[in-house]
């Protein structure tokens, strides 16, 4: 029973490919900043001040009494009876109210400029499907989407809209402070204006569940020279080990999470021995599946793993558990990239 | 009570029909009993109130959210059955008040009476509910043989919502309202029976005649409780029937 | 009316012990069934450890996980569960219930001068529908776990496939036990009062209690209808919380924190009362500002019930709420600041004794400061949206729960232990405990502000490498500090073999629970007090009642 619970050195699931870390900021706290938001620094840090001083005369009044008044003698009293000071309370009461109106005040103007979204901003949306446990970007003037992975250009503003299929989530991009849960039936808008070339952290910071510290993307903020080279687009498939090698990254970003390629049984059946070679020709193997509540045995091939990609749940596989388990429908995945992991998966058959 | 010596206080039996009635060891006085036992009811109550409190505001959220499924789900009660309810419910409260009156006054057989009378309108609204509910499950707005058989994301069907006459076919999620009107109406009806099972329980007291002009007070909170559930009905009526 | 007549114990004989309430009687069912608020308390205390040792070893088992990015010991699935169990386990069953359960049951009728709360049995009920609350969300992990998050949230918490209808009716369970025991004191408060102790002769203890019992009440019947909501919902998919068909999450969410945020203070509140009470007996001063004190602590009570929205501040509220929301936090944040200026004041020029329930008042002091004002930058709004979910509201809350309350409450444990027992634990044993606690506290949560602040999100199994080092210093800490409080429940265990006598009043306390004898006898007064003097005068103080030991 236990077993269960222990983690399989052969399943470990996180994020095996992050961006390099950010640089911390000149305070030491905070992330550097990425974009133009620094009202969120300027009031953390002032915030940061105000408790470090009230900390230092809390703790320095405490230790001066604990010094100085210590009790000597078993029944010694008390140096001074006084139970009130009513100048000294009017001053506790109004200082620390001026101080918490000034976060107020300086928070609710900062969160206003976060929330406004600019017409530039608005010229520039994205959109982001969020969904156990991964992201899919759609871009603004450019047909073919990109997973776990999105491209921005820099000192432009942008706009994200946010869609989630099943439960809540939530964008999370610490360089840039923004983050927004997304909430299943809602579209949450966030926006922000990135001014650092640079690799960064996408975290899922609303907990949705097993995967949820797996939910990450990589956000490449580049040139404008770069990003019209779309760079997401790029699907080498001149050669079929080239496909194959696109389709093996395309895997690791997307399929990795619920399907192992070395046999090892995971959320979804292993990809190993859906083709085995045979002299020149890969053959697919046979499979029961589900189909309309029919069973029925059917030969792999590349139709049925197109379909098993867009339309999981058309035939299911009826071997337990994987009949129980759903996998999540990839409608958008184009032609060529799942020719491109067809190639991968025959190349697992090729290699062995 | 009286270990380690202490005495207790004893009320004295208007006569021999009744038994005494001996103070809580730890109290000082008949009065500082009553009123304990009275403020921490009202409390008790204050609670009941905001648990509906909580069914309410989810009931004004979604006639927000979806004010035309609750007109076409509104229009599907039977306002005169609700209305007859709701004369019941006033009716019986008044029985019980009477009960209480009498109680405070040491008259046991009409104590006995009118706590009968409460008990017969607790029986009748519970009747009456019930055949409004047949009339749900037979037009398939709340079918209580699926309640529990889920829902199918397939096919976005609701097992227990199954909306034979299609009534509902026009208005966004159809369901919701009478989701709301079940478990509102369910957890009020539970306190329907349990203040029934309250009021029996004060009638066998009654009966043992514990219960006298020095010494009424479970009689007084039952009345309480039952006015209460009086009360959350004299809201339901209106916004579950009327309001659409 | 009745005649008293006094019991006359004409020939006390020296070697017999004179009778207590916990020698009165013998055998399992003198406690199991008793009426007696301080056997309750005693077996309230006993559960709301167990809950807090359980808690722990999930903490624990916790952070040994993370020390390794991609996690050390379990699946992602059990881990979920794990720190889901923790939550849950230190909210519900310890935190909630453990000050007003165990010591406010206990201290708050001797304060009173009262023989009994006022509803002795609906007493013993709120603690068996405590034990049945427990019982539930452990047979919940039987069952399978449930991995949601102590939040619950929805839709996540309607289709994961576990335990929830379980936990769900163990915290409904939960609540009514919590709000029966503030009822309870509300109603003992008001009525029970000795003769003499007006409102503004009570001890801060017992205003904080009623503070907090005002909340219990008013608050808790929403989570008990939201975890019933919760509970149809995955019974028969009533959809209001369930988007597929209709219903809204944030609307989960607004219900679940229009209680969980006044559960903090429900939590905290008690805790604030502890250390009133310590602060002054232990420094053998007046309260600093006893009046603004009181006040303090109902405009608390009362402020938190309007702030709950400054947890959902990503949630896309309207820029109303957010408005709304934000400024109300920080009102919270000023009769706290009262409260904690008050302390420091009543300690200068006090007679400081530095045993150790005052050793853990003054950690709880410092500890408090940071856990409150690091609230204060969380209700900053734009900062927050940086920080939400990070381990920044970690550090937060664990600054509030486990550095200041759980700290309060040993802190009151020590206190009140000889009191209770009769018997003194070893104080440089205890010492040693404190400080171990303190340091590995401070080592296991100021790592995860710095960690949080640079963006590491909370409920994550597996993380990005460059949080290790962080997250190393941190289970270190957390290390350290399970060894303090093994070294805690060690001493205090084996003070109840050694024996060793304490004094009747065995700290100098000028209240009435001082002042009747220790262990206090089964109706807690040889004879009825009343009370003449002002409230914590110290000039009444009898030093013999210092040095006169336990029979
Ligand atoms: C007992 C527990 C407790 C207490 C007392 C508090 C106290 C406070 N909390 Fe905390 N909080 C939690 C438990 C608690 N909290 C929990 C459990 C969560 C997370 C729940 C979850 O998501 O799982 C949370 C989360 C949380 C959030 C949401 C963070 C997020 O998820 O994004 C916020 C935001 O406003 C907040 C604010 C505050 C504030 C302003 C106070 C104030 O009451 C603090 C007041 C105290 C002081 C201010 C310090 C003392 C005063 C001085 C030293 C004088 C100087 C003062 C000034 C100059 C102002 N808390
Ligand atoms: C009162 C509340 C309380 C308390 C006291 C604690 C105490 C501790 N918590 Fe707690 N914690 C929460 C309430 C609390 N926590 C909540 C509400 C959450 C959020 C859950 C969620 O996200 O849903 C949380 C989440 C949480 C996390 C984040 C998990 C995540 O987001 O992924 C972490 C990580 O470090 C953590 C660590 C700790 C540690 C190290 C302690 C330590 O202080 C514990 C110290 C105690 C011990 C170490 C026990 C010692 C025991 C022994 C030595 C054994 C003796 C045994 C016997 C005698 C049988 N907690
Ligand atoms: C959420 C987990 C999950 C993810 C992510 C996932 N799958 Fe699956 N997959 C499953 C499950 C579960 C099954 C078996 C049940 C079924 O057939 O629906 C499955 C079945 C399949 C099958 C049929 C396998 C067989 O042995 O017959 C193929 C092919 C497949 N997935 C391809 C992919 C590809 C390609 C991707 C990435 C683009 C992917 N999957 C991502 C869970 C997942
Ligand atoms: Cu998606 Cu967390
Ligand atoms: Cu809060």
């Amino acid at each position: 029973m236990f077993a269960q619970l222990i983690q399989d050195p052969a399943k470990i699931n996180y994020v095996e490919n992050p961006a390099k870390p950010p640089e911390i900021d000149a305070w030491g706290q905070l992330p550097k900043l990425a974009s133009t938001f620094d009202h969120v620094d300027g009031l953390f840090y002032f915030t940061y001040i105000v408790c470090i001083f009230f900390f230092v005369v809390i703790l320095g009044a405490l230790l001066f009494s604990v010094v100085k008044y210590r009790r000597k003698t078993w029944d010694q009293p008390a140096a001074s009876n006084v139970t009130h000071n009513t100048p000294l309370e009017v001053v506790w009461t109004i200082v620390p109210l001026i101080i918490v109106m000034i976060m107020f005040a300086w928070g609710f103007k900062g969160c206003m400029d976060m929330t406004v979204v600019p017409e530039a901003a608005s010229r520039n949306t994205y959109k982001a499907t969020a969904k156990q446990w991964n992201w899919t970007f759609t871009y603004p003037n450019h047909a073919t989407p990109s997973f776990n992975e999105v491209w921005i250009e820099v000192n432009k503003p942008v706009q994200f809209l946010c869609e989630s299929t099943d439960v809540l989530h939530a964008f999370f991009i610490p360089v840039m402070r923004v983050k927004r849960d997304i909430v299943p039936g809602r579209f949450q808008s966030v926006w922000f204006h990135p001014i650092e070339i640079g690799e960064f952290h996408l975290f899922c910071a609303e907990y949705c569940g097993d995967d949820h510290s797996r939910m990450y993307a990589k956000v490449h903020v580049v040139s404008a020279e770069e990003f019209a080279t779309a760079p997401w687009d790029k699907w080498d498939d001149t050669t079929p080990a080239l496909a194959a090698k696109s389709g093996e990254s395309l895997y690791k970003n997307l399929c990795q999470t619920c399907h192992s390629v070395n046999g090892t049984p995971a959320v979804g059946p292993t990809w190993k021995g859906l083709f085995t070679k045979q002299g020149d020709t890969f053959v697919g193997r046979q499979r029961e599946v589900i189909e309309g509540g029919a069973k029925k045995t059917i030969t792999v091939d590349e139709a049925y793993i197109t379909e098993s990609v867009r339309k999981p749940d058309q035939k299911k596989v009826a071997e337990s558990p994987y009949d129980k388990n759903n996998m999540t429908a990839f409608p958008d995945l184009d032609e060529r990239r799942i020719k491109g992991l067809i190639e991968y998966m025959k190349s697992l058959a090729a290699a062995q | 009570m009286s270990h380690d010596g202490h005495h207790s206080i004893v009320i004295p039996a208007p006569g021999p029909e009744f038994v005494p009635h001996t103070v809580a060891h730890h109290f000082d006085s008949p009065v500082q009993e009553f009123q304990s036992m009275k403020l921490g009811f009202w409390l008790f109550l204050a609670t009941e109130i905001l648990l509906f409190g909580g069914l309410f505001a989810a009931y004004f959220y979604f006639h927000e959210a979806f004010p035309e499924t609750f007109r076409v789900g509104g229009a599907q009660l039977d306002w005169r059955l609700g209305a007859v309810n709701t004369t019941v419910l006033l009716v019986s409260s008044w029985t019980m008040a009477m009960g209480v009156r009498c109680a405070q006054t040491s008259q046991k057989q009409k104590t006995l009476m009118f706590c009968a009378l409460t008990l017969v309108g607790a029986v009748a609204f519970m009747v009456i509910k019930f055949f409004e509910y047949k009339a749900k499950n037979d037009h398939g707005l709340v079918v209580f043989s699926e309640l529990f058989s889920g829902y199918n994301e397939a096919t976005g069907q609701l097992a227990w919502f199954k909306d034979y006459d299609g009534v509902m076919a026009n208005v966004p999620h159809g369901h919701m309202f009478f989701a709301i009107y079940l478990t509102m109406t369910a957890i009020h009806g539970l306190h329907v029976v349990i203040g029934a099972g309250l009021i029996i329980w004060i009638m066998k007291g009654t009966a043992k005649g514990r219960f006298h002009a020095g010494y009424y007070l479970p009689v007084d909170l039952v009345g309480l409780y039952w006015h209460l559930v009086d009360l959350i009905w004299i809201f339901l009526f209106p916004l579950l029937y009327l309001v659409p | 009316m009745s005649t008293n007549v006094p019991v006359i114990d004409a020939h006390p004989t020296i070697s017999e012990p004179p009778k207590n309430y916990l020698n009165c009687s013998r055998g399992f069912m003198s406690w199991a069934g008793t009426l007696d608020h301080k056997r309750i308390g005693i077996m309230y205390l006993i559960g709301v450890s167990a809950a807090f040792l359980a808690g722990g070893v999930f903490a624990l088992l916790v952070r040994l996980h993370l020390w390794e990015p991609h996690g050390m010991l379990f699946t992602n699935e059990t881990y979920n569960q794990i720190f889901t169990l923790h939550g849950a386990f230190m909210v519900f069953i310890f935190v909630i219930p453990a000050i007003p359960g165990s010591l406010g049951n206990m201290v708050l009728p001797l304060m009173l001068g009262a023989k009994d709360v006022a509803l002795p049995r609906l007493n013993l009920l709120s603690f068996y529908l405590w034990c049945g609350g427990t019982l539930l969300a452990t047979l919940a992990i039987v069952l399978g776990g449930f991995d949601t998050g102590w939040t619950f949230y929805a839709p996540y918490s309607l289709y994961t496939d576990q335990a929830v209808v379980s936990i769900g009716l163990g915290i409904f369970l939960l609540g009514f036990s919590s709000i029966f025991t503030g009822l309870n004191f509300i109603v003992t408060t008001h009525k029970l009062r000795a003769p003499g102790l007006t409102w503004f002769r009570m001890p801060l203890f017992v205003w904080a209690i009623y503070a907090t019992a005002i909340l219990q009440v008013l608050a808790t019947p929403v989570l008990g209808i939201t975890v019933l909501l919760v509970a149809f919902e995955r019974l028969y998919n009533i959809g209001i919380f369930d988007p597929r068909l209709g219903g809204d999450p944030v609307l989960f969410e607004h219900f679940f924190w229009f209680y969980s945020h006044p559960a903090v203070y429900i939590m905290v509140l008690p805790a604030f009362g502890i250390i009133s009470e310590l602060v002054t007996v232990h420094s053998r001063k007046p309260l600093f500002g006893y009046k603004l004190m009181a006040f303090s602590a109902l405009a608390i009570a009362i402020i938190s019930f309007l702030v709950w929205g400054h947890h959902m501040f990503t949630s896309g509220q309207s820029t109303f709420a957010m408005f709304a929301f934000s400024f109300l936090t920080f009102f919270v944040a000023i009769p706290t600041a009262i409260k904690e200026f008050s302390w420091v004041a009543t300690i200068w020029k006090g007679s400081i004794a530095l045993n150790s329930p005052m050793l853990y008042t003054l950690a709880f002091l410092i500890i408090f400061a940071i856990g409150g004002l690091t609230g204060v930058i969380l209700g900053a709004l734009n900062v927050d949206l940086h920080l939400h979910d990070t381990y920044f509201v970690v550090a937060h809350f664990h600054y509030v729960m486990m550095g200041s309350i759980a700290l309060a409450f040993f802190a009151g444990l020590h206190h009140w232990w000889p009191k209770m027992f009769g018997i003194m634990y070893d104080e440089t044993l205890a010492k040693i405990a404190c400080a171990l606690i303190f340091i590995g506290f401070n080592a296991t949560f100021i790592p995860q502000f710095i960690m949080g602040s640079q963006g590491m999100p909370r409920r994550y199994a597996t993380y990005v490498p460059e949080f290790e080092g962080y997250h190393h210093a941190s289970t270190i800490g957390a290390v350290i500090l399970g060894s303090g409080v093994a070294l805690m429940v060690y001493y205090l265990l084996a003070s109840l073999l050694i024996r060793k006598p304490a004094m009747q009043n065995q700290w100098g306390g000028v209240t009435l629970d001082w002042l009747t004898p220790t262990p206090p006898p089964l109706e807690n007064f040889a004879t009825p007090p009343s009370v003449t003097t002002e409230v914590y005068d110290y000039s009444t103080l009898d030093y013999e009642s210092l040095r006169t030991p336990v029979r």
